[in-house]
């Protein structure tokens, strides 16, 4: 589990010997043959159009794409896991639910709105995406859909990443009795303060 | 004692600095008078300044409860807080709010102090307290942005020990080193890990608060004693009373803010300033995504020295940082008008360089 106690990691715990050498050759080797790819097209376009630094990470599971052998790469996966990786390949169709172990919940919602085949056109015109994907899901309940988070560069699946403006309006509207609430709360404790100061006068 | 002895020139300095015959509630309190002009709201700017740090220790202790000061948890528990935690994202973004509230109110009160002259004598003592008490809120901030342990404040916090660090090649001598034990002090390993986490905790939560809550009796009680300066060259003469006049506006002024943070710190999520890669948990291994940057009140030091020479930066640094605490005595003779020149000149070059430093850098370096 070295990924989860990276800091305790020390250089001699994971000197190579011959055996595992050769391993990950043919891992990588193996790894090389399978026709799975991430789509850096998207990733590029969400990030001219928004301006803002965008990673795998809004449809991957690891922050730094599916190829590898961190945990959510392909590196990593059981075979069970391959499996799903497989019924990714083949939903070419829309509303296929897929649940493959290197997606995020974003990136197989996408293939189940889209289907593989739809998702593949798209990759020549990234600007389509969002108008494809439609206004229906927004898979963090932040009130943004998460197509407007892709053009927009933010996560789709953090309530709290978004456009600044569109999040304060959603949140305002959500939280308006908390406000309220607060104001009222607010101003009685000010007002009784002014009060029992007076006394002191 | 011989009336030209140091110990007598230094007793004297002390007692017209703290005069204890006004040391009693009548003096300090009822029978204080503010000035009316019009730069009095420059007097709000202070207890402003204390109501976010009271914000500050508010929610930061809230925040000790579940935090977690290791590498391996600081960024999961700061996760959990904002998932899990009943109001716990409301408290994280208040101390997030806030913080940077903070640090803007004590600039904009330094900055009107100066213009009000209101290190005049005998206020030295609360000049001074204050420009410490500003420069410890900075490093509030500087070990604060380390905590949540994700990948801006991480790669933020090695380029800023790295920079106090290069400090060391222009000082002479055994000087020279300085710097770098400092460094290592408070690094504690080779590079930025669990040993910088454990220390810059330690600051931010223990000996930095300490430091203000001696820092902030003696200011208080130094304003109290002298009473507000006078603020501008001919005062109209006109006043209020302190008490409760004065107090009440001040609270009154404090439960709007309060409701101002409140709706923001519910609204907008302070993380939502930060592209979300920057604010994912720090992967040793992986690469660093582009845009580190410290946080906006460091930027005009931060775009300097993207743009200069290092040794220009420095010099003009310490050159800074030698006229705020000589400054008493530096301005002694000059007029308020001219301070507030220079004041607004230094506000100029402040909210140009935060504002608009990415497209001059952009245009220096493209």
């Amino acid at each position: 589990m070295l990924w989860l106690d990276h800091n305790c990691f020390k250089p001699s715990e994971i000197c190579p010997g011959p055996l595992s050498v050769l391993v990950t050759i043919f891992a990588i080797l193996v790894i090389c043959q399978l026709p799975v790819h991430s789509y850096p097209e998207f990733q590029a376009y969400s990030e001219k159009h928004s301006g803002k630094t965008v990673d795998c990470a809004m449809c991957h599971v690891n922050a730094e794409g599916p190829i590898g052998i961190l945990p959510g790469q392909l590196g990593s996966l059981s075979p069970a896991d391959m499996e799903k990786v497989n019924q990714v390949r083949v939903a070419m169709s829309p509303g296929v639910k897929v649940d493959s172990p290197i997606l995020n919940k974003f990136g197989n919602q996408i293939i189940k709105t889209l289907g593989e085949q739809r998702f593949l056109e798209l990759k020549s015109d990234p600007s389509k995406l969002a108008a494809a994907l439609g206004k229906n899901s927004d898979l963090d309940g932040d009130g943004i859909p998460d197509s407007d988070e892709y053009m927009d560069g933010t996560d789709p699946l953090n309530k709290y990443s978004g456009n600044p403006g569109l999040l304060f309006i959603n949140n305002f509207s959500r939280y308006h009795r908390h406000i309220l609430l607060a104001v009222v709360a607010t101003a009685l404790l000010g007002y009784g303060i002014v009060n029992l100061l007076k006394t002191f006068d | 004692m011989k009336p030209d002895s140091i110990t007598y020139r230094l007793a004297h300095f002390l007692s017209t600095r703290f005069p204890v015959d006004k040391m009693n509630f009548q003096a300090m309190v009822e029978k204080k008078e503010v000035p009316v002009h019009g730069l009095s709201w420059g007097y709000y700017t202070g207890g402003l300044t204390f109501l976010f740090f009271m914000i500050q220790v508010a929610t930061g202790l809230l925040l000790l409860f579940y935090y977690q000061p290791t590498v391996s948890e600081a960024n999961l528990s700061i996760d959990y807080m904002m998932k899990y935690v009943t109001a716990g994202a409301l408290i994280r973004n208040m101390h997030a709010w806030s913080s940077s509230c903070m640090i803007f109110m004590a600039l904009v009160h330094l900055l009107v102090a100066f213009a009000m002259k209101a290190f005049d004598k005998p206020r030295e003592i609360i000049w001074i307290s204050g420009v410490l008490l500003l420069f410890i809120t900075f490093a509030f901030g500087f070990t604060g942005y380390l905590l949540p342990w994700n990948q801006i404040a991480v790669n933020a916090t090695k380029i800023g020990i790295q920079a106090f660090k290069d400090t060391g090649q222009y000082l002479p001598g055994l000087l020279s080193q300085v710097p770098k034990i400092v460094m290592e002090t408070f690094q504690g390993e080779a590079t930025v890990g669990q040993a910088t986490l454990g220390r810059f905790y330690a600051l931010h939560v223990v000996i930095l608060p300490l430091a203000v809550l001696m820092l902030v009796v003696t200011h208080l009680i130094s304003v109290q004693l002298h009473g507000m300066s006078q603020g501008v060259d001919r005062p109209s003469h006109k006043t209020e009373r302190f008490f409760p006049v004065f107090f009440f506006k001040d609270i009154f002024l404090w439960v709007l803010v309060f409701v101002a943070l409140f709706i923001i710190s519910i609204c907008l999520p302070f993380d939502s300033l930060s592209p979300y890669p920057l604010l994912e948990p720090y992967n040793a291994f992986g690469s660093t995504p582009p845009g580190i940057k410290p946080e906006w009140y460091f930027y005009f030091l931060f775009y300097p020295l993207e743009m200069l020479p290092f040794w220009v930066v420095l010099l003009a640094m310490t050159a800074l940082v030698v006229v705020l605490f000589l400054t008493p005595w530096i301005f002694k003779t000059v007029s308020r008008r001219f301070l507030r020149f220079i004041a607004l000149a230094a506000t100029a070059y402040l909210l140009i360089i935060t504002l608009f430093g990415q497209q001059i850098y952009a245009l220096v370096r493209p």
